[in-house]
């Protein structure tokens, strides 16, 4: 990527009332950790922002608050990783609401995320009644999740999306969206730092207008990753030269990955551990691992570079274990095992079994939820409760090493220093943690010039953007450039967030459309004499021209220069036309005309003596109807002096002048409607000057 | 005005040579394809040498040797020296091709062009790009847009758009529209309506493609027919590009059937090959991506296809029938060249390409009709010297080292004499002089070169070298030595470094017995001679080459219809029947450029920008047609406060405008919906519909043709006056909107 810092240009945007407003509304994930899903509109384009779940709750409790919106109205999903807080209400959202709009994540993270949920739902030991979905609704789901790769743009109904690298775990992405000119950065978990197979989060190319980023880590900092990956190998080899058993409690996927590399490189490095057994227990993991091994790509050079040699993912010196069963428990080893709270299952029977040996360690590699035993153990107590219920001591080492992959306080400051977003949204944080950032970053933005809103779920947050519609003029239009005050008239084609201005007969050559014109001929059965239709016809229309046709030699008229009409035989009579509405019209009229012919000679009484009289009634009726439309369309209609009407609407009052037509309003809006108003009416009632006859 | 747009074909046009066209926009020059022939005939590039200094962009299609042979040699050789853009599969694969040709051209040659260094330095500086990455280009190139988007026909193949001021600029050669099992079909028809269109005509001509599926049957009949009767299969094949497709089918076939038969894909560079293709999921076909995602079963894990490296390992291979994919798809380098000759004399034995050979090429004359009964075949062999010649070899390097080590130590002793004084270098040992560091070796003659080391220097006044030394001494003061607290902070780096060793500098992969092959360094002399090689072996050509056939290029051009459209890369006649045809049927501007001969392309087309105020926009009603809205507008310019253009609405009545009617009316769906309607129709002759008792609707004008040339549609809708007329007239303006 180029994204050099100079092109990084705030954008101006006078941020103003009357603009499209743009909602923001988390639906899970606003102050709070766990169910990521934010919803997004602007300018009638709806986003949702990941599917996640609460882990902490089962059954429907654990969804967002997928009520808030209707989810037929999304365009578009967008899933920035496979974790459960991020991607696991999917299956629910596409298989059991009435969604029906597109869903995107990475190759990484759909391939991951269909073994992580079918685990998921194994595992979960909930009622038939709670579960969201089943495995079938998973493999659905497969069917209608598209793919997207970093960086490729994809446009759907006008929404236009890419996404850059977020570090965090493999496949993990930020998504940039682009609605009509306003930009949309959404984090997702992102982490800035560099690891042992994974990218540093990418600095975007542009600025976005609104940020919608992580708070996990609020104000803190973590420790440089050399000095934690220090500490941690440094206790196992010290734990495993002891004689000593290493118990890792970890989650299958994502850190553990990360924290096996340091684990083979480092035994690589130290032929004297050879003879030191380390396994990984997690048949998830070890399925996972053929994707690990195939989306190399998507991490960072270093593992590339790697790769160019051997797979760094074919671990040399690291074995899986299906059960404890399988596992010989003599002399010193190194186990990863799951879960990683120590609720139960295998990493639970690994720790029972070994707390009460000073010898041993166990190492918490990471972020522990309250209530579960990994998170007990990292205070220290003198005893625990093994499974069984009895009581053991707890003599074995324990050390907290976090290996989390959050961007801490220094990145996330950094990070948003450099994109310089007028707008921050914070989300996926605990609520006190979420205050304490949004107060240091208010000190880092002083200016004032930036927002920075913590919304809770359900809460919307407003903003209103001005987005300029542009139009591009093309072909014959835009031969000359029109000066102030020119007129343009033409097509506007609107395809997506595009507008074009075009003239119709070109339409067809820069858009996908294309114009038609419909030619229309009709037979008319008449017998009598051709003469006497052009008589009546040119009584009737102002324009008729006659002719003759060239093949036949009979006689044809042209009627306002659209309908042709023609004598095709002794008894039929043919007009041609091409469609519009008028010429339409005026076919019609003829269509009339010559059927009335053949019906009846018609005659002609010419009342000359009324018309005088009739001039006076005529008016007097005339101002009748006007008063009474007039009344109809604005209520209070009054008649004031010298023939002036008074009308009153809402409180404003516009003074008519019935024979100028002229208005008098302090009201401007009002007055104009009066004045167009009486334009139609006068034109609609004034009789048709008969001076033609 | 529009964007400037000049194309001027490089290597390529009216004929099959390699691809290289030079396209300019707006003065920025970019350099599409860089392509060679496997035969490296300089000639070819001289246009290229003369534009290659000016070139600011290059971009690069698909990692075979016509789109990419000759980067290497024109970074080295020619002065190219701009970014080179192109997908992480062509980038890597590419590399791979390059090797493949390099390693097989040295077997049999004093191959001289250019050497693996200089592949590994020209694909070093690749930008990587991914499917519909919209790259926007900064200095020079400001505004301008690339984006590669998916071609077919080969792993990473690229057609790419480039857009400056919205109007695209679109390249799309050897594309493929059908889905293959490893590829997907190409993307070219999601684009409408480009300013410039530059594409091949390649296959114009070709037109009986046999479906796949009984395309596939014949393939795998002949090939099981061979080995069934005992004998042989060669399939000459490209390194890294259609050979993938070939691999899928024999292997899908062979765990289908149960085949013992053994395939052996035999490269330079093989293993690397199928190891990196296993990484590029993402960039193949739905199906293998799906495949991956339901069951983690990557397409690529060949289970009955063996890779090798070396030819010594095929010849040890059991005998009995087999079937060998080997390279170059020419027959003019390589393992299949080697294979051919000795295979062809059997009757029982098979060579069958899958692409058209190039042109003057060993492949290309077998693949004539009637097949030629004899070759002349000039075979050629690296050998290790032996006996005199080895000693002539060794007497003769001495030579040239003394020679060498004279004239440097004249250059030394003449440095020496003028930077006499300042050569104070013994203070600080560990600076080394770079400048002289090259010369050291000879500088102080054979007697004492024995003990020098690299980067040492011995000073010059010295009598004799002499090893430096340092003078340790430590500080003391009243509490003892004085500590550096630096010295005892953990290091960070400390950490990377063992992984640092093997993360080598060398950036693509090669095997191991390949590597040595390349630092082999011992001594060797080609031997060539001449060969009648006697075909007796069958001889059969099926189209493999994962191209689109004319007629689908025709619809494809046709549906894209660029407002101009340039045709490259074919021989003459197919070039003129698809100009012709272009010319009658798409678009009235149609180029096809000689070598260096520059069409300018701009296009005519007059455009402005203007904002759309807002209370315009709140009168104006959309309607809505397939992906688009349309509405008329009438409308007076206006400033807006930044000198921009601006639609206001007109202050009086607009003068009324002619009405248009937008729409597109297929006959045959008309039908369908008037039947709906309850109407009785059906077909009349002449393409007519006749609809209910009396009323006929037709076309008129010229039809059969999509947009480009031709102007709106014309209906005729006529019959006698009754009710069924403005009925079916009503339901006929209902497929139309009018403005």
């Amino acid at each position: 990527m180029a994204s050099s810092s100079a092109s990084l240009k705030r954008r101006e945007q006078p941020i103003s009332r009357d603009g499209d407003q743009l909602i923001v509304t988390p639906l899970g994930a606003g102050s709070e950790v766990g169910r990521s899903c934010v919803y997004m509109s602007f300018r009638g384009k709806n986003i949702l922002f990941d599917c996640g779940i609460h882990p902490a709750y089962s059954g429907m409790a654990a969804l967002p608050y997928f009520d808030e919106i209707d989810p037929s109205s999304i365009d578009v999903l967008l899933i920035t990783h496979f974790h459960i807080d991020h991607a696991a209400s999917l299956p629910y959202f596409l298989e059991k609401t009435t969604f029906n709009g597109r869903v995107f994540m990475t190759h990484a993270t759909k391939a991951i995320y269909k073994l992580l949920l079918t685990d998921y739902v194994k595992v979960s030991k909930v009622s038939v009644e709670d579960m969201l979905f089943d495995e079938q609704d998973i493999n659905k789901s497969m069917d209608k999740i598209e793919v997207i790769d970093f960086h490729q743009t994809v446009e759907v109904n006008g929404i236009k999306f890419w996404c850059y690298t977020a570090g965090h775990v493999l496949g993990a992405a930020m998504f940039m969206v682009d609605i009509a000119g306003v930009r949309i950065l959404y984090t997702g978990d992102y982490s800035r730092e560099e690891d042992r197979h994974l990218r540093a989060a990418e600095l975007p190319q542009f600025s976005p207008d609104i940020c919608i980023i992580e708070s996990t880590s609020g104000v803190q900092l973590h420790q440089s990753r050399h000095i934690r990956e220090k500490r941690f190998t440094d206790v196992i080899h010290s734990t495993v030269a002891q004689g000593g058993r290493v118990l890792i409690p970890a989650f299958a996927l994502g850190r553990a990955q990360e924290l096996l590399l340091i684990l083979d490189e480092y035994w690589a490095n130290h032929p004297d551990l050879h003879n030191i057994p380390i396994y990984y227990a997690s048949p998830l993991a070890k399925k996972c691992m053929a994707v690990y091994q195939t989306y190399i790509l998507s991490m960072n050079d270093r593992i590339r570079n790697q790769f160019a040699n051997s797979n760094p993912f074919v671990f040399k010196h690291i074995s899986p274990l299906n059960s404890i069963d399988d596992f010989n428990d003599v002399g010193p080893s190194v186990v990863m095992a799951t879960p990683g709270g120590l609720q139960s299952g295998l990493s639970r029977q690994l720790f029972d079994s070994w707390c009460s040996d000073k010898k041993n360690a166990c190492i918490i590699p990471g972020y522990m939820v309250e209530g579960t035993l990994a998170k007990t153990i990292i205070n220290e107590p003198k005893e625990v409760t093994l499974m069984n219920g009895l009581t053991a001591p707890l003599n074995m080492q324990v050390h907290y090493i976090s290996f989390s992959a959050h961007a801490d306080y220094a990145q996330t400051s950094t990070f948003l220093k450099e994109l310089m977003p007028p707008n921050i949204i914070l989300v996926h944080g605990e609520a006190n943690e979420m205050m304490r950032l949004k107060q240091k970053l208010f000190t880092e933005f002083p200016d004032g010039n930036t927002k920075i809103m913590t919304p809770k779920n359900c809460e919307s947050v407003e903003m209103y953007f001005n987005s300029e519609k542009l139009a591009k003029t093309i072909g014959r239009l835009a031969e000359k450039t029109p000066d102030v005050g020119d007129a343009v008239s033409g097509i506007l084609v609107k395809k997506g967030f595009t507008y074009q201005i075009m003239a119709p007969d070109e339409l067809h050559v820069f858009s996908q459309l294309s114009t038609a014109t419909v030619t229309q001929r009709i037979t008319i059965p008449f017998v009598g004499a051709f003469g006497v239709i052009k008589h009546r016809l040119e009584k009737i229309f102002e324009s008729v021209e006659s002719s003759t046709d060239e093949e036949s030699g009979l006689p044809a008229l042209k009627v306002h220069e659209r309908v042709t009409v023609k004598q095709e035989s002794e008894k039929h009579i043919s007009l041609q036309w091409s469609s519009d509405p008028i010429s339409d019209m005026v076919s019609d009229s003829i269509v009339a005309l010559i059927l009335n012919i053949s019906r009846e000679v018609p005659k002609i009484v010419v009342e000359e003596e009324d018309a005088v009289k009739s001039e006076e009634e005529n008016g007097k009726k005339v101002e009748k109807v006007i008063y009474a439309l007039l009344v109809s369309l604005f209520g209070d209609v009054k008649l004031g002096e010298n023939g002036i009407l008074v009308i009153r609407v809402d409180g404003n009052v516009a003074q008519l002048d019935k024979e100028s037509g002229e208005v008098e309003s302090e009201h401007s809006g009002l007055k104009e409607r009066v004045r167009v108003a009486f334009e139609r009416i006068q034109s609609a009632v004034k009789p048709i000057p008969l001076s033609a006859s | 005005m529009g964007t400037s747009v000049q194309v001027t074909p490089l290597c390529g046009v009216y004929n099959e040579n390699p691809l290289s066209y030079l396209v300019s926009i707006d003065g920025f020059n970019f350099l599409i394809d860089c392509g060679w022939n496997d035969l490296f005939d300089t000639s070819l590039l001289e246009p290229l040498s003369r534009v290659a200094s000016t070139i600011d962009a290059v971009l690069l299609s698909h990692p075979d040797t016509l789109h990419i042979g000759a980067l290497p040699y024109a970074m080295k050789q020619l002065g190219l020296s701009a970014p080179v853009y192109a997908t992480e599969p062509v980038h890597r694969l590419g590399l791979l091709t390059m090797y493949d040709q390099f390693l097989s051209r040295k077997q049999v040659s004093d191959f001289d062009l250019f050497t693996l260094d200089d592949i590994d330095s020209a694909f070093q500086n690749v930008i990587r790009l991914t499917y519909s990455q919209n790259y926007h280009l900064s200095g020079k190139g400001e505004g301008i847009v690339i984006a590669p988007h998916v071609a077919g026909h080969m792993l990473g193949g690229s057609i790419w758009r480039i857009t400056k001021d919205g109007e695209d600029v679109i390249y799309a050669v050897d594309y493929n529209h059908r889905k293959e099992r490893h590829l997907n079909g190409t993307v070219l028809q999601s684009f409408v309506r480009p300013a410039v269109l530059i594409t091949d005509a390649y296959h114009a001509l070709y037109t009986n493609q046999t479906a796949r599926q009984q395309r596939d049957k014949e393939f795998l009949d002949t090939i099981s027919k061979h080995l069934e009767v005992g004998g042989n299969v060669l399939l000459p094949v490209d390194t890294a590009g259609r050979v993938l497709e070939l691999l899928l089918i024999l292997e899908q076939h062979w765990s289908q059937r149960g085949f013992s038969f053994p395939i052996y894909f035999l490269t330079y560079v093989s293993s690397s090959t199928i190891d990196y293709v296993k990484s590029f999921l993402e960039w193949m076909s739905d199906s293998i991506s799906k495949s991956f995602e339901t069951s983690r079963d990557n397409a690529f894990l060949l289970r009955h296809v063996t890779l090798l490296i070396n030819k010594t390992d095929l010849d040890n291979a059991p005998p009995g029938p087999k079937v060998v994919l080997a390279s170059m798809a020419s027959l003019e380098a390589g393992f299949a060249r080697e294979i051919f000759v000795e295979w062809a004399n059997d009757p029982r034995n098979l060579v069958l390409f899958t692409e058209t050979g190039q042109f003057g090429t060993l492949a290309r004359m077998l693949q004539s009709a009637p097949p030629p009964k004899f070759v002349k075949v000039t075979m050629s062999k690296r050998v290790p010297l032996a006996g005199e010649e080895l000693i002539a070899y060794e007497e003769e390097q001495n030579r040239l080292k003394r020679e060498e080590a004279l004239r440097a130590s004249l250059v030394k002793e003449e440095e020496t004499k003028a930077s006499h004084g300042s050569d104070d270098n013994s203070s600080e040992p560990m600076i080394i002089d770079t400048k002289t560091t090259h010369d050291v070796v000879g500088s102080h003659g054979p007697a004492y070169k024995d003990i020098l080391i690299d980067g040492f220097v011995p000073p010059s006044s010295s009598v004799a070298p002499m090893f430096p030394y340092y003078d340790n001494t430590s500080e003391w003061d009243d509490f003892g030595e004085i500590i550096n607290p630096d010295d005892y902070v953990i290091k960070d780096e400390d950490m990377d470094r063992g992984a640092m060793h093997n993360g080598g500098d060398v950036d693509g992969r090669l095997d191991e017995a390949t590597a040595s092959l390349m630092l082999d360094t011992r001594p060797s002399k080609v031997m060539s001679n001449e060969l009648i090689v006697t075909v007796s072996c069958s001889l059969v050509k099926m189209d493999y080459e994962g191209r689109s056939d004319g007629r689908s290029i025709k619809s494809m051009i046709a549906h894209v219809s660029p407002l101009k459209l340039v045709l490259v890369h074919a021989i003459a006649e197919a070039t003129e029947h698809l100009k012709q045809h272009c010319l009658n049927n798409i678009c009235p501007h149609v180029y096809a450029p000689q070598i260096e001969e520059t069409v300018d392309v701009t296009s005519d087309l007059c455009a402005y920008k203007v904002q759309l105020s807002e209370k315009l926009m709140s009168n104006v009603i959309f309607k809505k047609l397939g992906d688009s809205e349309v509405a008329w507008v009438d409308s007076e310019v206006g400033k807006t406060e930044r000198d921009m253009r601006s639609l206001l609405p007109m202050p009086g009545a607009a003068s009324p405008h002619k009405p248009v009617l937008v729409g597109d009316l297929k006959i045959a769906d008309f039908k369908q919906f008037l039947s709906s309607k309850g109407v009785q129709v059906e077909f009349a002759g002449g393409g007519a519909l006749r609809c209910g008792e009396y009323v006929t609707l037709r076309k008129v004008g010229p039809t059969g043709q999509k947009g480009g040339a031709s102007g709106p549609q014309q209906i005729l809708i006529e019959g006698p006056l009754c009710e069924d007329y403005y009925k079916i007239r009503d339901y006929l303006y209902s497929q139309f909107y009018l403005l």
